[in-house]
């Protein structure tokens, strides 16, 4: 019950990764692929009336975990303090220089709302990176499961760690290039002309990036966590999650090669899904891994709530996934192809 | 409120106070606008005429910018329950993680799956799933009201737990917990408060224009509809939904409903206190204006009933800042039955057809429309000094809610934040809101669509 949950609930933040990623990306992008204002309005519009959709799975994932994980909730919001409020003061910028940089047909206004927002995406990227890096590091949990974290301390990976170090600062780094890859490869699905043309130059040479940084990754986790591949070989989702990632692999390279573009654009989202994957099964059953004293950390079946209350919650949460999703299929549908900044675009003045 | 300035306690109280006030601004109004843009879709759908759909074109733009700031402002709400009141997701998150979490599961996905299709996509829409996109909207913005009030209610009013063996909440019955009567009585008082919001808006909206003499079409929509619904939604805030919650704190919280009403003193043919200042110190109200035995009657239903005094309890268990709650309360009381009046000779004026033409009601009507946002905040701080000095009524307490390991040093850090970006937010949302106003609702479209009907001249006029 509680590994199904723990499925169930790095699921959710897998589905908004994938989602919210690629505004992410298009809105780093956006700096360098769109020159004019038309072409700026075009980047906008291909995130433009979905962005809110896809942050709601950040506030479905969080109050799923209050739900069935609400020791880790406590101990783990309390303990990222600065870093989660950054990430929510950068949704703000993010969301409001999407909503108000329509409003107003000025070249200042738009320009300055531009830079908030391509500013904003980007740190969003590095941020939740880095927030990857310490999960897959730890925090420095004590006995009673409480940590507190400064920004950084002497930027080891042992012991009173900050939550930037050499090593969450490289996730930092492969997370910005990948999810700028990402956000390329969508992009590339919903402009044409110039903006499309450019971003297909970008995706194809930030995935080119992401191989070698990949490989860094992989071989820096080993480093930092020696134990996690020893437990990582007998865990099947393990083994399902690399799978995914060298399909997806496959499909995006031939899907870039041929020019088709949904293809490459399905197989980046499945490609993020299947990294996430291996990490999260990886770690299993611990959730909060602890620098001070490995047996402090917090497991999943320490932090979770009653058996009753998973229960009760198992009767609800497909109901509400199966009306999510379909309100997916309408929306996906609905929206469909290319982006048109004539029929898409707030009307202004 | 305990405000010893060291207290980390008080301190996340008052983000907390803060960024929950400042987000409520936002979703009061969607929550009332959804109904009207909802309501004049359905319009334009029976009737063809293209005024309902020009009025849903203007009000879906304040409509987004409102709601993009309820979002953003929001979704700090969620996250804030494990970054500054860690002790209290620990202690009941098995319980209000249940509602937290269906909110999202359920209304979140709904409301924000059609509001970029309400705002931005009549063109791809058509005018049929246009309109069903406003219903979904209106629904998930009031369903996510009720997952919410849930939550509160049981902060309120404690049903459908029971304490494990590691002395944490978790849930007993689902069905006990969602059906709380206390959040029945919450919901229904909350909503109608909403929609008070959204009429008095539109109303000051629609007289606005009237009083400036432009889009005069548009402007006779507004103040119909705004009255309307302003009259019956001010009715219903007071009758029945506000007086079963006063009846309902009364039964449950005895010693809040004292302190609302200044009673430092039990007894029966209590009355209501109109005018007159809380002297706690003392334990008297001083300069008192009294009702007598109305509190009785409202909050037990006759004269005669006994209400209970301060003085029969505890000082500690006395909510902890009795000032605050004490204005709070009659502040809203007073507020209310303002609307009521006003919202009555409103629609008076507009039976006999003079509405249009009485430029001090107008006047009023469009200067009027902050106060519904005042007494919708006065009336949470009510429910929420009320409560204290219970994060969950009885059961745990606000002093062993927040999070240990925060600073205040962080805590102060987010606040001062948190102040500036909101500042910046709130001039940004004004400015914007401003100027869509002052543009006004475009009516071009109406022109177009008849153009091929109406004459060069007949055009010049509808312009």
């Amino acid at each position: 019950m509680i590994a199904t949950w723990y499925v169930i609930v790095s699921l959710m933040l897998i589905i908004y990764v994938v989602l919210d990623g690629r505004n992410f990306g298009a809105g780093m992008l956006h700096a360098v692929v769109a020159k004019t204002p038309e072409e700026r309005r075009q980047v906008i519009a291909a995130i433009g009336p979905l962005w809110s959709w896809h942050e709601v799975w950040l506030v479905g994932f969080g109050g799923t975990l209050v739900a069935v994980f609400p020791k880790l909730m406590a101990s783990a919001f309390a303990g990222y303090y600065l870093a989660l409020f950054l990430i929510l003061w950068c949704l703000i910028l993010r969301g409001v220089s999407i909503e108000v940089g329509g409003h107003i047909n000025d070249r200042l206004w738009q320009a300055y709302w531009d830079f908030v927002f391509v500013f904003s995406n980007f740190l969003l990227a590095v941020l939740f990176g880095a927030a990857a890096g310490n999960v897959a590091r730890g925090v420095p949990l004590d006995a009673n499961g409480d940590f507190s974290m400064a920004f950084f301390t002497n930027f080891s990976v042992r012991g009173q760690v900050g939550l930037l170090d050499w090593y969450t600062v490289s996730v930092a780094i492969f997370a910005f290039v990948l999810l700028a890859a990402h956000g390329g490869t969508y992009l590339v699905l919903k402009t044409e002309g110039p903006v499309h043309d450019r971003s297909a130059t970008y995706a194809r040479y930030l995935w080119l990036a992401v191989v070698p940084l990949f490989g860094a990754i992989s071989l820096e986790s080993w480093v930092v966590r020696p134990d996690l591949p020893g437990r990582a070989i007998y865990n099947p989702l393990c083994w399902l999650g690399l799978l995914v990632v060298i399909a997806s692999t496959t499909t995006l390279i031939s899907g870039l090669r041929t020019g088709r573009e949904l293809r490459a654009f399905l197989a980046s989202n499945f490609l993020l899904a299947g990294l996430l994957i291996t990490g999260g099964a990886a770690i299993f059953p611990v959730m909060l891994y602890s620098t001070l004293s490995p047996q402090d950390s917090l497991t999943a079946y320490a932090v979770a709530a009653s058996h009753k209350s998973l229960l009760i919650a198992s009767i609800w949460w497909p109901i509400g996934f199966a009306l999510a999703t379909t309100y997916f299929v309408f929306i996906s549908r609905r929206y469909a192809g290319k982006v048109s900044v004539k029929r898409d675009n707030q009307g202004f003045y | 409120m305990n405000s010893n300035l060291s207290d980390p306690a008080f301190w996340s109280r008052f983000q907390f106070g803060f960024t929950l006030t400042y987000h409520y601004l936002f979703p009061q109004l969607t929550m009332g606008l959804a109904w009207f843009l909802v309501y004049w879709k359905w319009r334009a759908l029976k009737t063809g005429d293209e005024k309902y759909n020009d009025a849903v074109r203007f009000w879906a733009k304040i409509f987004g910018l409102n709601f993009a700031v309820g979002v953003v402002t929001g979704i700090p709400m969620e996250f804030q329950f494990g970054t500054n009141w860690a002790g209290f997701s620990r202690y009941a998150g098995g319980v209000i993680g249940q509602t937290l979490a269906m909110e999202g599961m359920f209304a979140f996905f709904l409301e924000s799956a059609f509001v970029g299709a309400l705002i931005w996509g009549e063109k791809r829409l058509g005018p049929r799933h246009h309109f069903l996109a406003a219903v979904g909207v209106a629904l998930g913005s009031w369903l996510s009201g009720y997952f919410i009030l849930v939550t509160n209610a049981f902060m309120q009013h404690p049903v459908g737990y029971k304490v494990e063996a590691d002395g944490l909440l978790g849930i007993s019955s689902l069905s006990l917990y969602l059906l709380n009567p206390w959040a029945w009585v919450e919901f229904a008082h909350n909503q109608m408060a909403a929609l008070v919001t959204g009429s008095f808006v539109v109303t000051a909206v629609g007289a606005f224009y009237a009083l400036r003499q432009v889009h005069s079409n548009q402007s006779r929509l507004y103040l119909r509809a705004g009255t309307c619904a302003g009259l019956i939604a001010s009715l219903l805030v007071a009758f029945p939904t506000g007086d079963q919650q006063a009846k309902m704190v009364g039964r449950h919280q005895p010693v809040s409903l004292a302190a609302m009403e200044g009673k430092f003193q039990g007894g029966s043919l209590a009355g209501v206190a109109m005018i007159g200042q809380p002297n706690v110190a003392a334990r008297r109200l001083e300069n008192p204006i009294e009702v007598p035995g109305a509190l009785s009657f409202l909050a037990y239903g006759t004269f005669q009933s006994y209400v209970h005094g301060l003085d029969e309890y505890p000082v500690d268990a006395w909510p902890d800042n009795v000032e605050l709650l004490y204005y709070s309360f009659h502040l809203m009381i007073t507020l209310g039955s303002i609307f009521i009046v006003l919202m009555a000779y409103a629609n008076f004026q507009s039976w006999r057809g003079r509405l249009q033409s009485s430029t001090w009601l107008l006047w009023v009507l469009m200067l009027a429309f902050p106060f519904p946002y005042i007494a919708n905040t006065v009336g949470w701080m009510t429910a929420e000094l009320g409560r204290q000095p219970w994060l969950a009524y009885g059961l745990f307490h606000t002093r062993d809610g927040y999070s240990k390991v925060v600073s205040n040093g962080n805590t102060i850090f987010t606040l001062i934040g948190f102040i500036g970006l909101y500042f910046v937010l709130g001039l940004l949302f004004l400015f914007l809101i401003g100027r869509e106003i002052a543009h006004g609702p475009d009516e071009e479209a109406a022109i177009d669509s008849r153009a091929e009907v109406i004459t060069a001249g007949a055009k010049e006029q509808l312009a």
